[in-house]
């Protein structure tokens, strides 16, 4: 809890710090920049704090072993069946899901799935109107139909690299663990050596007392 | 109705189910919330500080003319690099693009800008660093450029 107030309160320092340097180049841009920062918030707060209630709900209603049975491994390729196309009828913007995305993870989603979920989420079907609108109907309606191809491929070669990246850094560190361990042991004979010369004198002195 | 209030109707209803459910496990919930807030707000305002230092130095004037004038494949690479830092709200993206159409840039150019302003933003960097780690953010973001410039060149194509 300390560490999170702690990272909270320094998050919160460089952002006004940035916008008071901002300020001390132009008054004019800084209060502009309050003005989005105030919009921003007003537009997405309520989807925010809705994301950050999904994500309590989750993390106790669900185990890892329940998600990952549908989201995990295991569950093959159906696992981005799901993860390709829910998403796209969500809303919102993307930086409103990484959290979530995060915990589930955590939870026992794989690196496939959080990537899919993440690219699927930019259909933004919601929005549908308004791309129709600026964009014509042809347009909208081929970039739609391409998110989910682009959500499969970009799933399914993130989860391949993630994981051997992950892999190689295992190894590593069990070569580093060896070494450590090998440093460790001369150490400890010396240490342990001392220790019995060290034994051996005092029970000779409580001999000759 | 904004979407938000969708939203946020939804996450009390599934919030009061869950209390009839079980009271214990809805306050452990209650709990795990105030401290993902207490995470993720403040970097949330972070967030909206650097969006708005980027609004306010580049203008979309700028922006328009830059890719309204380059087509094919330098104008696709253009589109997605302005498209990743130049920060556009979500909702603003559809009636920017259609000022850039106007302008007259190509769909495949249209294509990776959005793609890229959706998808990545050098502004929100931070916070999946934080939330998802480095390693899933560089490959995420390597990845997303690489098939959006793929598809974008299949749009040239075909329209």
């Amino acid at each position: 809890m300390k560490k999170l107030i702690k990272e909270a309160i320094i998050y919160i320092l460089i952002g006004l710090a940035i916008w008071g340097i901002v300020f001390l180049i132009s008054d004019s841009k800084g209060i502009e920049i309050g003005k989005i920062v105030y919009n921003t918030f007003a537009q997405t707060i309520k989807i925010i704090l809705s994301v950050i209630v999904f994500i309590g709900l989750i993390t106790v209603w669900f185990t890892p072993e329940q998600i990952a049975k549908y989201f995990g491994k295991e569950a093959h390729w159906k696992r981005f069946l799901i993860a390709s196309t829910v998403p796209m009828f969500l809303g919102g913007s993307l930086f409103t899901i990484f959290p979530l995305i995060g915990t589930l993870i955590d939870n026992g989603v794989s690196y496939g799935v959080a990537i899919a979920f993440i690219t699927a989420w930019s259909a933004k079907i919601p929005m549908i109107p308004l791309e129709i609108h600026f964009l014509g109907l042809k347009f909208t309606i081929i970039r739609t139909l391409l998110v989910i191809p682009t959500a499969f491929i970009l799933g399914y070669l993130g989860e391949i690299i993630l994981e051997k990246m992950e892999k190689k850094k295992i190894a590593l560190k069990l070569k580093e663990f060896v070494k450590e361990e090998l440093v460790l042991d001369e150490d400890v004979v010396q240490v342990l050596e001392k220790e019995d010369n060290g034994n051996n004198n005092n029970n000779d002195k409580k001999n000759d007392k | 109705m904004d979407i938000g209030n969708y939203y946020i109707i939804v996450a009390l209803i599934l919030l009061f189910i869950s209390y009839i459910k079980d009271k214990k496990k809805t306050l452990k919930a209650l709990n795990s919330i105030l401290k993902i807030s207490l995470n993720v707000l403040p970097v949330i305002f972070f967030i909206f500080v650097v969006m708005g230092l980027i609004t306010v130095f580049v203008s979309k004037e700028t922006i328009a003319n830059l890719l309204g004038s380059r087509r094919g494949i330098v104008g696709i690479l253009l589109g997605e690099l302005v498209g990743a830092v130049a920060l556009i709200q979500p909702s603003a993206v559809y009636p920017f693009s259609g000022t850039l159409l106007n302008k007259g840039a190509s769909y495949a150019v249209l294509y990776a800008f959005i793609g890229t302003a959706i998808l990545i933003g050098v502004s929100t960097l931070p916070a999946e660093i934080k939330f998802l780690g480095k390693r899933f953010t560089l490959i995420r973001n390597l990845l997303t450029i690489l098939i959006i410039f793929v598809f974008s060149l299949f749009i040239h194509l075909i329209m």
